[in-house]
């Protein structure tokens, strides 16, 4: 049921996306710090339901909550004249790192934590003959 | 929270933000023409320079072959009177399209862009104190209606296949730039074409009182009007028999 959700959101999205007029360049900018924390937020989600700590709400409001912010901060920053962007995308990017490290070693010990077992049901097999 | 919420939440989420995604992707893609524009631009000008050289190398080489071809026709139609006749006819042709130097008597006009000063009429209009490309236009149009038979502006000869136009801030004659101040040497009847160009009411005059720069009209007895140097090609026109 969910992953069939989300599939569907994709394609969805995906096609509304294909057909909707460009945006301006000026705002592409905040767009892409958006999107950055948008995926930022759904790594971390990934990562926290694999430490079975996952709540929905704080995943909604990380979503949109951190692609709201980091627009308003890449705003500032171009009012202020620093590039405050850059700070925006080396701490989602960073974190994204962080949390995609977490997804791997997980499947990575579940995987070595399989094959181990095989290696045992296969040696008590022979064990057995 | 219940299963089918959190499909749903999750399902709007990816919605979001897969259609953000195609959509920057999308405008990245029609940005990065458009932000490439001014280095195509740079490298437009770079080829346009090579193609300058390569052309004026070829020039070169094609007045070079024109008078061995001179050379052999003059030799070939020495002892030939039909094809001397020929030779005359040709070289008659030729001057009638403009592709040989000419001189004679005619006059000269120089006009230069008006300065701004502070008199109501250049202040209400500016631009009127330019020397435009209708100016020009009109000013041929006056020229050969009153029997020039060879016109030039800026070292442009004007042909039958010129075009005078306007290119933002710099007019061109047979696709080169030519610029204030001008020089319009017309060979034709002096009286005519001064009577023409001076007499009250004419174009020329009623661009003085707009503030254009006239500088001088002048009568002289011997201009010499260069020939066209570009090339001319007939694709679709033939001789109806």
């Amino acid at each position: 049921m969910i992953i069939v959700a989300i599939i569907l959101g994709c394609i969805v999205g995906a096609l509304i996306g294909m057909n909707s007029p460009i945006i301006p360049y000026t705002y592409s900018g905040y767009l892409a710090i958006a999107i950055i924390a948008a995926l930022d937020s759904v790594f971390g989600g990934i990562s926290s339901i694999l430490n079975k700590n996952f709540d929905l709400k704080i995943f909604v409001s990380g979503f949109f909550g951190n692609a709201i912010l980091s627009i308003l901060l890449t705003y500032l920053g171009q009012k202020l004249n620093v590039d405050i962007y850059l700070a925006a995308i080396v701490v989602f990017v960073g974190r994204m790192f962080n949390n995609l490290a977490i997804i791997r070693r997980y499947y990575l010990e579940k995987f070595v934590k399989y094959r181990n077992s095989q290696n045992k049901k296969k040696e008590q097999i022979n064990t057995d003959k | 929270m219940n299963k089918k919420q959190i499909g749903i939440t999750l399902g709007i989420m990816c919605l979001i933000l897969t259609f953000g995604v195609t959509l920057q992707i999308r405008t990245m893609n029609s940005a990065s023409s458009t932000a490439s524009q001014t280095l195509a631009d740079n490298e437009l000008r770079d080829s346009v320079l090579k193609w300058k050289e390569k052309y004026d190398n070829i020039s070169e080489e094609l007045k070079r072959a024109e008078k061995v071809l001179e050379g052999v026709r003059q030799t070939a139609t020495q002892d030939n009177v039909t094809a001397s006749a020929k030779e005359e006819e040709l070289k008659k042709n030729q001057t009638m399209l403009g592709l040989t130097d000419v001189k004679g008597s005619g006059i000269v006009i120089e006009l230069q862009d008006g300065k701004l000063d502070n008199s109501f009429l250049t202040i209400a209009e500016p631009s009127k104190v330019l020397v435009h490309y209708e100016d020009l236009l009109s000013l041929v149009n006056e020229l050969r209606n009153s029997g020039a038979e060879a016109i030039q502006i800026n070292g442009q000869r004007i042909v039958n296949t010129s075009a005078i136009t306007c290119e933002g801030t710099v007019i061109k004659i047979n696709g080169e730039r030519i610029g204030s101040p001008f020089t319009i040497k017309a060979i034709g009847s002096q009286a005519l074409l001064y009577g023409q160009i001076t007499r009250e009411g004419s174009y020329l005059n009623t661009m003085k009182d707009t503030g254009v720069d006239v500088v001088s009209v002048t009568q002289e007895d011997e201009i010499t009007i260069e020939k066209y140097t570009g090339t001319m090609n007939f694709k679709y026109i033939k001789s109806v028999k």
